[in-house]
């Protein structure tokens, strides 16, 4: 048995892109039963990555969830698309980290979850030059 | 941007998530060094995102499982202490057992407590709503002023909820396990951050270098082994 999976791709495959652009895919869930999900999350999102508390915040988020009792429709790809912001840039610092992503959460019951999350970057900083001491 | 999920962030930040119980399901993290023309050198093993509570799993002692610390629990009447140093993996622990409990029959409400905050967020109180089968989780206890400690443990006996809490020192309550921390518990919380990110492994002299710099902190640890990682030379 094929244990659930959630594939995300993007359009062209592209996974660098500018302040501006449109993000644009889609994504498929694979290996469960049309009833099991509850629902279905999709947000564009940057976090924080280092030692302390993470930030985060959503840039686009869409929530699909089964209308008139009936289930949610796995059998299709479901596209997104979004217009990127201008900030903040993706950023590989080594105390702090900016990486942008494409989350998916499906909801299934008892509370369980699976997700995925696609990364891709914004913007062009380049990657900061240690200099040792 | 829809206002529906920061909205549930916020309910979050109040009411900690529990954990995913499905994280053998979860694909790992997309290696985004490793995408063409791609996203930046990010992916720090060390960082809070894998290592933080809920997110790393904890290594239980041979022929402890959650469902056998829940089942002690249960014949404490639901109250509970987890006693440990900092960094041992209380938080851990807390969050494993919190995501156990969606199958036990008892709805946790859990409540990360942070220096300072000497009350919890919510006036439990006033909360008619929530019902017998309610379990308090409280990481951090002692930051509870001891006013607030009391009051609280009157007020779980009264409405009949649990009350389980992290703390350094015995508080009082029925203990329900200790925490304590090895080099070899290091060395295999360092091997399961690695072998989950698609890394190569540590020399174990340099786990060793770092438990010890660490004064055995194991989250300290981590943060040691997150600078060693950025001072590699990068791709």
């Amino acid at each position: 048995m094929i244990p659930p999976a959630v594939r995300i791709t993007f359009d062209g495959d592209h996974r660098m892109f500018h302040p501006g652009d449109t993000l644009a895919g889609e994504y498929r869930v694979e290996g469960m039963q049309p009833d099991e999900a509850k629902a279905i999350e999709l947000s564009v999102l940057w976090y924080t990555e280092g030692k302390g508390e993470e930030d985060l915040a959503v840039h686009f988020f869409e929530r699909r969830e089964p209308a008139g009792g009936n289930y949610v429709d796995l059998a299709q790809p479901c596209r997104f698309s979004t217009r990127l912001p201008n900030s903040p840039l993706s950023y590989a610092g080594r105390i702090l980290k900016i990486c942008w992503c494409v989350r998916v959460r499906v909801f299934v019951a008892r509370g369980k979850e699976i997700f995925a999350e696609e990364h891709f970057r914004l913007g062009e900083v380049p990657t900061p030059e240690i200099v040792l001491p | 941007m829809s206002g529906a999920e920061p909205k549930r962030m916020l309910e979050q930040a109040q009411w900690p998530p529990q954990p995913a119980r499905d994280k053998a399901a979860v694909p790992p993290l997309a290696s985004p060094a490793a995408l063409p023309g791609g996203p930046p050198a990010v992916g720090n093993p060390f960082s809070t995102r894998p290592t933080r509570p809920g997110a790393l799993s904890y290594l239980f002692s041979p022929g402890e499982t959650p469902e056998t610390i829940l089942s002690r629990l249960e014949s404490q009447g639901w109250w509970g202490e987890i006693v440990g140093p900092h960094g041992s993996g209380k938080s851990t622990l807390l969050a494993t057992l919190v995501g156990a409990l969606q199958d036990s029959g008892r709805r946790p409400i859990t409540f990360a407590m942070h220096d300072r905050q000497r009350s919890l967020p919510v006036d439990l109180e006033a909360r008619a709503d929530l019902d017998a089968a309610r379990l308090i989780v409280v990481d951090g206890y002692e930051q509870l002023g001891r006013w607030n400690r009391l009051r609280l443990k009157r007020l779980c006996r009264r409405r009949g909820w649990g009350l389980l809490v992290t703390v350094h020192a015995s508080v009082g309550l029925p203990r329900l396990c200790e925490t304590a921390v090895s080099v070899e518990l290091a060395q295999r919380v360092v091997e399961q951050l690695l072998t989950a990110s698609g890394r190569p492994p540590l020399a174990s002299d340099q786990i060793a270098r770092s438990y010890e710099h660490a004064g055995g902190n194991l989250r300290e640890m981590l943060f040691d082994l997150y600078d060693l990682f950025e001072r590699a030379p990068r791709r």
